[in-house]
């Protein structure tokens, strides 16, 4: 039997190999385009699981986070002529501050009382974008608000793949964007399985009894908060390099419905959760296109019945079906 | 011109609405430890209740209410049979109820889209005409609007003080365990519950589409200002979130006018966050002694 790590191992070495040669396999940039959009999807839903899968908060600002990279890379870069490449490290470390800042107002609280107080912010944030109408900079007879106001921002660089790999621009975007998913994975491997993330598993699942042990609540969620932000502040920063435009979208509620879809559907507090989500989900989407107008209602329907039939996910599922299979293969050899 | 009069009336026919929308999310959150995203979707299905009973069916506009309340309670009773029933034997039942309310919400709200199309409808049950009140014009509708609220207000009070039913609600929200032992039938408490609170939202969906207008996301934004009203009361406290729902509405309202409209919800936000660092459980709320 293999252990739990040679088995993740095993996992992501099938990932990988199955990633690294789709691009060539799959003709057509459109399908490629939105693999792009699973490992996008993967990489938020990964830094969120940490916070809310193994630390048990209930954030609900992982989206204006991710909304937060993204704006600081693009305007760093329309502002002030930075490269997205020097933009993006600077964003995910601004992201960490903003995290650590909602960590502070609402942490205090628990439950249900930092799922309103996180979403309220994230709410309020959208509405101040959507609603600014003074000009900060006039664009020959075009009025720019600061924040980019309802249009969002473009034309602020992006990663200089079209300019070093012309037509191959798409599978160099690929490839760079996978490179942030496995980064990401990793880090969230790695604190995980260390002595920190047995602190915030322990709050999770016995908050009275973590606490008497000596595990500082208060402090050990302000650092999940500050470290599940870092990446998802970058990923928003490529995420606008790659579109090579943004907008207040980023922080709609349909968006965010996503990718916490991608995190319930997947296994909420499982590893692989966040990455088998999202290439379920992106692809239950390409399905319901055919549908069209019902994309949405398909996307709420399924979250309700994950939640109620599936709590576990489908993660969750295979890892009770295996169990199963194997005490099924013990009675009969025994 | 002195604007204070105006000001207040704004504050107390919104204050009026949002005590209506925070004493449903209240009473439920008491209840069932349950937090329903959906609600805000139901404030809105309650005024379009209202506009198909009064424009297709050309039923006089009170009916308009009826309609709101009938179809709240239904959408109430159907997310109890088709949800919550599942849901309460849940571990994570307080997380995971929200996730799939959420998903319950954005459902309904893409079904009215379908139903009733994008562009923003006038709600037909609303009373033209203005009185004078002292020096200050009044608009009818602003009345209407208190009146109903604080019938309705009371009417709830009264029925919870009173009734069986009432006593069985309060029960179970003071302590689960001991009122099923003591033979309340907390599932009939819990179907009971939500059909009222969706009714409650029925009736706040037609008195704020009256003021605005009806569009698919209608109940969005003042559903989620009722939560914070709620969580800044203390979840589950229904006196401490009508006052709330007052105070703040006033705030909002000096706010929109001094410092423009957009600043009204972000200036609440900060203000129920300065509050919560102070008191974390709520300005009303009990120091809550969890057993973990």
């Amino acid at each position: 039997m293999l252990s739990g790590v040679a088995r993740d191992i095993l996992i992501a070495f099938l990932f990988l190999a199955v990633f690294a040669t789709l691009p060539f396999v799959l003709d057509g940039r459109y399908y490629t385009g939105q693999i792009v959009t699973i490992f996008f999807y993967a990489v938020v839903a990964s830094q969120w699981n940490l916070v809310f899968g193994v630390a048990g908060i209930f954030s609900l600002a992982q989206m204006a986070l991710f909304a937060f990279g993204a704006y600081a890379t693009a305007m760093l870069g329309f502002y002030l002529d930075w490269s997205v490449w020097a933009a993006m490290p600077l964003a995910g470390l601004t992201t960490v501050l903003v995290s650590i800042l909602i960590g502070l107002a609402c942490l205090r609280l628990t439950g249900a009382y930092v799922a309103l107080l996180t979403l309220s912010i994230a709410q309020v944030v959208y509405f101040l974008i959507v609603t600014d109408t003074d000009c900060f900079v006039m664009e020959g007879v075009r009025c720019r608000q600061f924040t980019g106001g309802a249009v969002g921002f473009s034309q602020f660089g992006d990663l200089g793949t079209r300019k070093a790999f012309r037509g191959d621009w798409l599978t160099a975007n690929y490839f760079i964007v996978l490179a942030l998913l496995i980064v990401s994975m990793l880090f969230t491997y790695v604190i995980v399985k260390s002595p920190m993330g047995l602190a915030f598993r322990a709050l999770r699942d016995n908050p009275g009894y973590a606490i008497s042990r000596g595990i500082g609540r208060f402090k050990y969620q302000l650092l999940v908060f500050g470290l599940s932000a870092f990446f998802t502040g970058i990923a928003g920063g490529l995420w606008a390099s790659h579109f090579r435009a943004i907008g207040p979208n980023l922080l709609s509620l349909s968006l965010m419905l996503f990718v916490l879809a991608t995190m319930v559907v997947g296994g909420v507090g499982r590893f692989w959760g966040p990455l088998v989500g999202a290439i379920l989900l992106v692809g239950a989407d390409e399905v319901m296109r055919e549908f069209g107008e019902y994309r949405t209602l398909g996307l709420g329907l399924i979250l309700a019945v994950f939640v109620v039939a599936m709590p576990q996910g489908i993660v969750g599922l295979l890892k009770a079906g295996a169990a199963c299979l194997r005490r099924r293969l013990k009675e009969t050899a025994g | 011109m002195d604007v204070l009069p105006y000001i207040l009336v704004t504050a107390v026919t919104v204050g009026a609405m949002y005590s209506l929308a925070t004493l449903g999310l209240s009473l439920v959150w008491g209840a069932m430890g349950m937090l329903n995203m959906a609600h805000g979707t139901m404030l809105t299905l309650g005024g379009y209740a209202a506009y198909s009973a009064v424009t297709t069916l050309g039923l006089p506009w009170y009916f308009g209410f009826v309609a709101a309340i009938l179809l709240g309670a239904l959408v109430g009773a159907i997310l109890y049979y088709g949800l919550v029933r599942f849901m309460l034997r849940n571990p994570a039942f307080e997380t995971n109820i929200i996730i799939a309310t959420v998903g319950i919400a954005i459902a309904l709200e893409n079904l009215v889209l379908k139903i009733y199309g994008g562009q923003p409808l006038g709600q037909p049950v609303s009373l033209h005409g203005t009185l004078r009140l002292g020096v200050v014009p009044v608009q009818t509708q602003n009345i209407l609007i208190v009146v109903m609220s604080v019938t309705i207000m009371v009417l709830v009070a009264w029925t919870l003080k009173t009734s069986r039913v009432g006593r069985a609600i309060r029960a179970t929200a003071q302590n689960r365990e001991a009122a099923q032992l003591m033979g309340v039938p907390i599932r009939k408490v819990y179907l009971k519950v939500l059909a009222i609170s969706g009714a409650l939202a029925g009736v706040s969906g037609v008195l704020l589409s009256s003021l605005t207008q009806l569009s698919p996301p209608l109940g969005n934004d003042p559903m989620l200002k009722a939560f914070i009203m709620c969580v800044v009361a203390g979840l589950g406290n229904l006196p401490g979130s009508v006052l709330a729902a007052f105070v703040l509405a006033l705030v909002e309202a000096c706010t929109q006018f001094y410092l423009g409209a957009r600043w009204g919800f972000p200036v609440l936000l900060i203000l129920v966050i300065l509050a919560l660092i102070w008191r974390p459980y709520g300005v009303f709320g009990r120091t809550q002694v969890t057993r973990l």
